[in-house]
C-alpha cells in the first residue's frame, strides 16, 4: 500500500535535512509502530507523507497504491485515503465537527466516486463512530477541539479517522499526553478500525500503546533514518533498555520534535 | 481633545448648497432642518488628514469629483426583489436613491399602533411624532457631515414604537443604490423611537445595484426609552467604487438595550460612526463588527461608547478581514465619566490579515473618569495559519474551502449573534463570495 524509497527531507526554511533516507513498506491489513528518540524524524515522516508544505523532499519517493504521491497536495492525498492524526490536532472555533467533517467526508466521496451524504445520513452515519471512542453526541456540535482537553483532542483525532474511513492512517503521538483509561478507549478505537483492507501507522515515543494495539512491525527511527525493523518485541526491548544500545550504529542529535 | 485649525478647503460639497433651497416648501419643518444644516455646513471646514480623527484616510476622490443630488436623476433599475428578506414580507420600507418607494414597501406586519413611514409623507402630513424625534439624537456636534445630511434632508425611515409594544416581524430598511451615468449622493435619515418597554429588531440594509460611484450618507438616530430593547443590525454592500460615510447614534436609557451588528462589505471607502450616550443608570449596549474588505477598499471605524450613569454593561467586538491592498482603521474610544461607577466595557478589535500588502491601523481607546469599573481593550493582528490550513487540508479540503472555513470561523462570532435566520445565510455567503474573490491572484497580492 505504502512504500517509501530513500527518502530525504528537508525543512524549507532553512534547509535543515531531516530524513536521511528513510526505506519503508507497508502492506494492507498490517499495523506498524515507528519509535524513537525526539527529534528523531518521526514526526517528520508523519507529515511528510501527508504533505505538509514545510517538508521538501530532495530525494527519494513515496509511492502509495504503486503511485508517487510527492507531487500531490494534502488534499489529493485525503482523497486517495491518507489521513494523519496531529499530534497537536488545531483549534477552529466557531466550526463544529459536524461541519467540517460532512465537508471532508463528501468531498473524499465525490472524489472517489462514492455517494455523498445528506445532513441527516451523515448525522446517523457519524453517530455509530462516536460510540468507538466513548463520546456523546453533543461532541458533533462542538467546535473543532476547541476548549477540549488533551485527551479529547486526541480522540477527536481518532473519530475523524473513524468518519473518513482512510486506507492508511499515521497517527502521530496519538498516545501521548494520555490517562490510562483514554489511552485504553483510543487503543480500542484503533483496533475497531484497522481491518484487513487498512494499515495503521503508530508514531510514538512510548511502547505503552502497544500494550494494547499489537503491531506487526516495529521500526525505530534514529537521527533520520531507520535504525531497526522488527516484531513486537522490539518495542518490549526498547522500554527496558531505552535507545541507548541502537545509538552507536547512528549520533543521535536531540533538538526537540517539531 | 486637540482641534487643529483647518484650512477652508473649497469642496464640490460646499458648491452643492446653492442648489439646497430646491427642496422647500413640501413641509415647513423639513425647510428648517435643512435650512439649518446648510448653515451648519457653511461655517464647518469639511475634515482633512490634518485631524487627528481623519488621519489614516484619504476623502480626496469625495472632494475633487462633482455628485449630484440623487432624486434629480432619472434611472432605470432592475428587479432587486432577491434582496428582500422572507421574514420581512410584510415589514420593509425601501428607498431607491434616497427616494421612498411605496411600490416596494409593506408595513402590514407591524403593530397599527406602530407609527412607520418615510420621512417626507410623515413630515408633510405634520406627524407630530416626526418633528418631536428627527434630528434630536443624532448628537454629532460639529459634524459636518450630519450636518450636510441634514442640509439635503429629503426622505428616509420613521419608526416610532409605543410604550408595551413588541414587534415580531424584522423590520427590514433597504436602501437600494442604482447604477447611473453620472455620480450621485444621497442623504437618507432613519430615526427609530423605541418607547418604554417596547421592542424592535431593524434591519438597515444598503446595497448597490452596479458598480457605479456614489457618495452615500446615512444618518440613523436612535432613542431606546426606559426598559425598551433594540436589535440593529447594519449590513453595508454600496458599490465598489461608492463612498460610504455614516453616523449612527443611540441614546439608551434605563434598563435598555440596545445591540448592534454592523457589516462592511462594500464601498471603496466607508466611514462608520456609531455613538452610544448612556442616558441613565443600568444600561447594556453592543456595538459588535465584521468587516470583510479586500482590493483597494478602506474601512474606517471611529466608535464612541459614552458611559455617563453607574451600572452599564458594554460589549464591543470589531472584526477585521483584510486582503489585497485594502485597509482598515478602528478607532473605538470608551469614556467613563465621573460618576459612572460599576461600569463593566469590554472592547476589542482582532483583524484577520490575508495578504502582504494590507494594511491595519488600530486604536482601543480608554478614557476613564470614575474608579469603580471594568474596563478591558485590545488588538490584534493575525493570519491564516499554515498549520490550520495543512490541518484542514489533510481532511479533505482544498485550499478554497480551507481558508473559507477559517474566515467564516473567524466571522462567526459576529455573524451568529444576529437573530434573523435569512441574514445569517445571507452573510455566510458574502463570506463565501469573499473568499472566492481573495483567492484571485490580482487581489491577494
Amino acid at each position: 500500500m505504502l512504500e517509501i524509497k530513500d527518502l530525504h527531507v528537508c525543512v524549507e526554511e532553512d534547509g535543515t535535512e531531516i530524513l536521511k533516507g528513510v526505506n519503508l513498506t507497508i502492506n494492507k491489513g498490517e499495523i506498524h509502530a515507528i519509535m524513537g528518540p525526539n527529534g528523531s524524524g518521526k514526526s517528520t515522516l508523519s507529515k511528510a507523507v501527508a504533505g505538509h508544505e514545510a517538508y521538501e523532499v530532495t530525494q527519494g519517493d513515496i509511492l502509495f497504491e504503486g503511485e508517487s504521491i510527492l507531487e500531490l497536495e494534502p488534499e489529493e492525498r485525503a482523497h486517495l485515503g491518507v489521513f494523519l492524526a496531529f499530534q497537536y490536532p488545531v483549534e477552529v472555533p466557531g466550526v463544529t465537527n459536524k461541519t467540517l467533517l460532512r465537508q471532508a467526508y463528501n468531498t473524499i466521496a465525490r472524489e472517489q466516486g462514492r455517494e455523498e451524504l445528506d445532513p441527516l445520513q451523515f448525522e446517523d452515519y457519524a453517530k455509530d463512530k462516536l460510540d468507538l471512542i466513548d463520546m456523546k453526541e453533543e461532541f458533533l456540535d462542538r467546535s473543532i477541539n476547541a476548549g477540549f482537553s488533551g485527551g479529547e483532542k486526541k480522540r477527536n483525532e481518532i473519530f475523524q479517522m473513524a468518519v473518513l474511513n482512510p486506507k492508511l492512517s499515521f497517527l502521530d503521538e496519538t498516545d501521548s499526553g494520555l490517562d490510562i483509561d483514554a489511552l485504553k478507549t483510543v487503543a480500542n478505537g484503533i483496533n475497531q478500525i484497522a481491518d484487513e483492507d487498512k494499515a495503521v501507522c503508530l508514531v510514538t515515543h512510548y511502547q505503552r500503546i502497544l500494550d494494547y494495539v499489537t503491531p506487526d512491525h516495529v521500526h525505530v527511527m534514529i537521527d533520520g533514518k531507520i535504525a531497526k525493523s522488527g516484531d513486537k518485541d522490539l518495542a518490549v526491548k526498547l522500554e527496558e533498555q531505552g535507545y541507548d544500545w541502537l545509538t552507536d550504529v547512528a549520533s543521535v542529535s536531540v533538538n526537540g520534535e517539531q | 481633545m486637540a482641534k487643529v485649525k483647518q484650512q477652508t478647503e473649497q469642496t464640490f460639497l460646499q458648491d452643492l448648497l446653492d442648489f439646497q433651497g430646491s427642496l422647500n416648501g413640501k413641509s415647513e419643518f423639513l425647510d428648517e432642518v435643512r435650512l439649518k444644516g446648510a448653515e451648519e455646513v457653511r461655517n464647518t471646514p469639511f475634515p482633512t488628514k490634518k485631524l487627528e480623527d481623519w488621519k489614516f484616510i484619504s476623502l480626496r476622490d469625495l472632494y475633487r469629483d462633482s455628485y449630484e443630488l440623487a432624486s434629480n436623476l432619472e434611472v432605470d433599475f432592475p428587479d432587486f426583489s432577491e434582496h428582500f428578506l422572507p421574514e420581512s414580507k410584510e415589514s420593509r420600507l425601501v428607498f431607491i436613491n434616497g427616494s421612498f418607494s411605496a411600490e416596494h414597501s409593506s408595513t402590514k406586519a407591524l403593530p397599527e399602533e406602530v407609527v412607520i413611514g418615510n420621512i417626507a409623507n410623515l413630515a408633510a402630513e405634520g406627524n407630530e411624532q416626526l418633528k418631536e424625534h428627527l434630528h434630536k439624537h443624532a448628537d454629532f456636534e460639529d459634524d459636518v457631515f450630519t450636518s450636510f445630511n441634514s442640509a439635503f434632508l429629503e426622505d428616509g425611515a420613521f419608526i416610532y414604537v409605543p410604550k408595551d409594544v413588541t414587534v415580531e416581524a424584522p423590520v427590514h430598511l433597504l436602501f437600494i443604490q442604482t447604477d447611473a451615468d453620472k455620480n450621485y449622493f444621497t442623504t437618507s435619515r432613519t430615526v427609530v423611537v423605541a418607547d418604554e418597554d417596547s421592542e424592535i429588531t431593524l434591519v438597515e440594509d444598503h446595497i448597490g445595484l452596479g458598480d457605479n460611484k456614489y457618495f452615500n450618507l446615512p444618518v440613523v438616530e436612535l432613542n431606546l426609552e426606559d426598559r425598551s430593547f433594540v436589535k440593529h443590525t447594519k449590513i453595508q454592500r454600496d458599490s465598489f467604487e461608492a463612498i460610504h460615510i455614516a453616523r449612527t447614534a443611540a441614546s439608551v436609557a434605563q434598563h435598555a438595550n440596545y445591540e448592534s451588528y454592523t457589516i462592511t462589505r462594500g464601498a471603496k471607502l466607508s466611514r462608520n460612526e456609531p455613538r452610544i450616550f448612556q442616558m441613565d443608570e443600568e444600561v447594556e449596549f453592543t456595538v459588535d463588527g465584521l468587516v470583510l474588505i479586500d482590493g483597494d477598499q478602506v474601512s474606517d471605524t471611529h466608535s464612541v461608547m459614552d458611559h455617563r450613569f453607574s451600572h452599564a454593561e458594554s460589549h464591543q467586538l470589531h472584526k477585521c478581514v483584510i486582503n489585497g491592498k485594502a485597509h482598515s482603521v478602528f478607532n473605538g474610544k470608551i469614556y467613563v465619566q465621573k460618576d459612572a461607577q460599576k461600569i463593566d466595557s469590554f472592547q476589542e478589535n482582532r483583524n484577520l490579515l490575508l495578504s502582504r500588502k494590507g494594511l491595519v491601523n488600530t486604536k482601543p481607546q480608554l478614557e476613564i473618569f470614575a474608579d469603580d469599573v471594568v474596563c478591558t481593550h485590545g488588538a490584534t493582528v493575525g493570519q491564516l495559519e499554515e498549520d490550520e490550513l495543512f490541518y484542514l487540508k489533510s481532511r479533505g479540503l482544498d485550499e478554497q474551502q480551507a481558508r473559507e472555513l477559517l474566515i467564516y470561523a473567524f466571522a462567526l462570532e459576529t455573524i451568529e449573534n444576529i437573530t434573523v435566520d435569512s441574514v445569517q445565510e445571507l452573510l455566510v455567503d458574502e463570506v463565501h463570495r469573499y473568499t472566492e474573490r481573495q483567492l484571485d491572484s490580482e487581489l491577494t497580492v
